[in-house]
């Protein structure tokens, strides 16, 4: 709703709703960055989507959706080496994929600033693991700032590039879910303009990291760190406020629930408040912790700040009880919220929290149980008949091999076709590994994103190994689960430009695949099993790799452009004089536009719901699934 | 608003994914600016939209800072569909208001007969255990009379406004509403959230 072209407003002063990841986009803008490149990955999805809409109205400014985190942060990197502002995005998981130019960058410098932003996800609303990025701060000797909020991730941002110019090295900015899919009223600012092309100047005794190269420049790096330890000190993004005996250190978007709970049970406190986090305001810190006899520390996932404090009290003998998570006061698990904070304090001062979530509690967990609803593949979606010829030519005997998108929905009943999932790309090379330690069947399925960001190598890696391995590439024609970013098969760029897509069926061909095919997953059930049979066959046969191109565009690209042409095609019913109420399209189907007539047990389609697939009309033994004739509306 | 939440009104909005809970917080959240108000919304997206349950936050006031609203602290509960509406009672504070549509969405678990769905005077019983005051109306209903099924979370922004327990008026959230989408739609989304202000304000008679 937020429309990218009120990003690109030269109002300074307007003031908006955004959220954090729009806020970071229009700061690309403030900032004068002149390249952006990344691969999409929720909670950090919508700064790519907004930049890449941005991106053509933008003088001298290039915006990239790279194959992978690893890519873009090498083209971002190359930028900032060569000189000017960049920028490289990913979410918590991304930043391992991305981890090996980043150790690099960190010896090499850069001098151009060169921001990485990275989007934990506490609690994992839409990952495989919420490990803690902060870490990389500190392993590879990264200076890193934690916004609180949208206001911040702006302001923050212009800061970012700041330091990492005067010290010459990349910024890690770190952010979490709660930040960037917050909404706030965020100030417009200036903004600034970007060179258009410089000269790259050589200098390779310090961008080659040969041994003797970057024996040299390790002091160098650890020397930075100390010249970043004295800004940190000084720096207006760290910061104390309030007075109490209690002290309470915190970062990120803690800081907003420690104002908030201190506010509700009127408790005085002095809160220290950090921006920067790597390095840590050492001097600060000391002081801080020498004020107070008590120090809590409330930062989520791993005990970061806290291990920083401890070590600190220990090396200066200071004497203060720090409490955290060390004595379990607080978790290392999930998001925090004002009452995780609120029922710490109930527990060192004795005041009483606001109202008794303890009985709260117990009356929720005496309701009856309710029917879950978890996230599903929509109505209409492609994947389903996929994964319902995928199954019902095995009989759910094959091991099915999953990787990342919305295809992994598939792991719920009825369809059950997802076994293992590492990361990106894993569907392809756990399938390899499986295929030499079992008799089974192996039908991996990926993704057309997935495939060009992760698949390559596994196929590669198939092909020459010769791992007797079924892969189906779910080709949808967009990246589905992030918000529809274009891919190298798409045919369109980051910059909205068209360009010759990268064909999938001739990308496995040329990598050596013997056995490619590409099917329609609506044109026909009977066939689309018969062609997943024939390939397994195959496979056992040939004892090499074949692939599968299921292609057909996510069912909410066809309903938008449908919608957009103002077309109403004829609609779907289950005829009642024929339905026998076996419930075969309900039990094998699982669409969320189909329910049951609780009287009649008879199935129904909900108008409203479906997408038009026609997939039911094919489940249906006894023919009552049918298209009405004429159109209507 | 009491001294727990020191003028703050939080405002919990809870559906299913694909019915517009989104787009109905960042609305009700521009409006509250454009009444000059302080404002924090908690949206949570990618796989929590595929059809699975939603709930967003929008916060007015000048201490919301955070996104979050914790369990007994919301002065109203949205509900898009009855199930998910219960599925959040925990959120609402004592005597807080829920705003519910009672047009039904089954889940699929339901569909496929694991599962069953709670009789309506179930959900009603539960909720009382939490508060009395709740404000039921066949949302899809008006949504459908203003022109679109896909209007139904303008009529629950009217509805919203029409409890007179967000410090926002109808003007204004028909203003952002009328800048809010593509002109071809206007009118229908005008219509719903006048509609859903009228049925608001007739409950509450």
């Amino acid at each position: 709703m937020t429309k990218s072209k009120e990003l690109l407003e030269d109002q300074p002063g307007k003031e908006i709703l955004l959220l954090a990841n729009e806020a970071i986009a229009r700061g690309v803008l403030e900032a004068g960055v002149r390249i952006v490149a990344l691969y999409p990955g929720t909670p950090s999805s919508e700064i790519g989507n907004n930049l890449t809409f941005m991106a053509p109205h933008i003088p001298n400014f290039y915006f990239e959706f790279s194959t992978n985190e690893k890519v873009a942060l090498e083209v971002a990197g190359a930028a900032a080496v060569a000189g000017v502002r960049s920028m490289m995005v990913c979410k918590g998981p991304g930043l391992n994929v991305a981890a090996d130019p980043f150790f690099s960058l960190s010896y090499v410098g850069v001098r151009g600033g060169l921001v990485v932003v990275v989007a934990d996800d506490p609690s994992m609303w839409s990952s495989q693991n919420e490990n803690d990025s902060r870490y990389y701060a500190l392993m590879g000797n990264m200076p890193m700032m934690e916004p609180a909020d949208p206001i911040e991730a702006k302001s923050m941002l212009l800061e970012a590039y700041k330091l990492s110019e005067k010290l010459e090295l990349p910024v890690l900015f770190r952010t979490t879910t709660r930040v960037n899919h917050t909404r706030a009223p965020v100030k417009f600012g200036k903004i600034l303009q970007r060179p258009n092309k410089i000269e790259f100047e050589k200098e390779p005794f310090r961008f080659v990291p040969i041994p003797s190269v970057a024996r040299k420049r390790h002091p160098w790096l650890l020397g930075q760190i100390d010249i970043a330890r004295e800004l940190s000190e000084k720096s207006k993004l760290n910061f104390t406020e309030g007075k109490g005996d209690l002290g309470i250190i915190t970062s990120g978007v803690s800081y907003n629930y420690v104002i908030e709970a201190l506010l509700i049970m009127k408790i005085k406190a002095e809160v220290l408040k950090l921006g920067i986090t790597h390095p840590v305001p050492e001097k600060m810190i000391i002081d801080f912790l020498s004020r107070h006899k008590q120090v809590m520390i409330v930062e989520e996932l791993e005990p970061f700040l806290e291990t920083h404090a401890r070590r600190l009290a220990q090396l200066n003998k200071v004497n203060v009880e720090i409490i955290g998570k060390e004595q379990g006061i607080f978790s290392r698990t999930y998001e925090y919220s004002p009452r995780i904070v609120m029922n710490a304090l109930n527990k060192i001062t004795t005041r009483n929290t606001p109202i008794n979530w303890e009985e709260i509690d117990k009356k929720t967990q005496e309701l009856p149980e309710l029917p879950p609803r978890p996230p599903l593949l929509c109505a209409g979606c492609p994947h389903r008949a996929t994964y319902y010829a995928i199954r019902t030519a095995t009989r759910g005997k094959a091991i099915y091999p999953s990787d990342i998108g919305c295809y992994t929905l598939s792991i719920s009943s009825p369809l059950e076709t997802a076994d293992i999932l590492f990361d990106m790309g894993s569907s392809i090379t756990t399938a390899c590994g499986l295929a030499e330690v079992t008799d089974q069947d192996i039908v991996a399925s990926i993704g057309d994103s997935t495939f060009f960001a992760s698949g390559l190598p596994g196929i590669t890696n198939a092909v020459y190994n010769q791992h007797r391995i079924c892969v189906v590439v779910l080709d949808n024609r967009t990246t589905a689960m992030t918000g529809h970013q274009p891919h190298p098969g798409t045919g369109v760029t980051g910059m909205q430009k068209e360009v010759p897509p990268l064909d999938i069926e001739e990308v496995c061909k040329g990598l050596g695949v013997k056995y490619v095919k590409t099917v329609e997953p609506f044109e026909s059930m009977a066939s689309l099993v018969a062609e997943v049979r024939e390939m397994v066959k195959w496979t056992r046969e040939n004892h090499s790799p074949a692939v599968l191109i299921s292609k057909e565009p996510c069912a909410l690209l066809t309903a938008a452009e449908r919608q957009r042409a103002g077309e109403f095609p004829p609609k779907y019913y289950v005829d009642s004089e024929i339905c026998n109420a076996c419930k075969r399209c309900l039990n094998r189907l699982s669409c969320p536009a189909m329910y049951m007539d609780s009287e009649t047990e008879q199935a129904i389609i909900d108008d409203t719901l479906c997408n038009l697939c026609g997939t039911c009309v094919s489940v249906c033994p006894q023919g009552a699934i049918k298209r009405e004739e004429t159109v209507n509306e | 608003m009491n001294s727990i939440t020191s003028n703050t009104v939080n405002i919990a909005i809870t559906g299913v994914g694909g019915q517009g809970v989104l787009t109905l917080s960042e609305i009700l959240a521009r409006a509250a600016l454009e009444c000059g108000f302080n404002v924090r919304v908690g949206e949570i997206h990618g796989m929590a939209q595929r059809g699975g349950h939603v709930v967003c936050t929008v916060r007015i006031g000048k201490n919301a800072r955070g996104p979050i609203i914790d369990p007994g602290f919301a002065h109203l509960l949205v509900g898009f569909e009855p199930l998910e509406t219960l599925r959040e009672i925990n959120l609402v504070k004592q005597g807080g208001c829920i705003l519910m549509s009672s047009h039904v969405q089954y889940p699929v678990a339901v569909s496929m007969g694991h599962s069953k769905y709670p009789s309506h005077e179930e959900i009603i019983k539960n909720m009382k255990k939490y508060t009395d005051r709740i404000i039921e109306f066949d949302a899809l209903e008006l949504a459908v009379k203003a022109g679109s099924t896909q209007a139904l979370n303008m009529v629950m922004l009217g509805a919203i406004i029409g409890t007179n327990l967000v410090p926002i008026t109808k003007e204004v959230a028909l203003n952002v509403v009328r800048t809010a989408f593509p002109k071809k739609f206007e009118k229908i989304n005008v219509n719903a959230t006048k509609l859903g202000f009228e049925m608001a304000q007739a409950c509450k008679k």
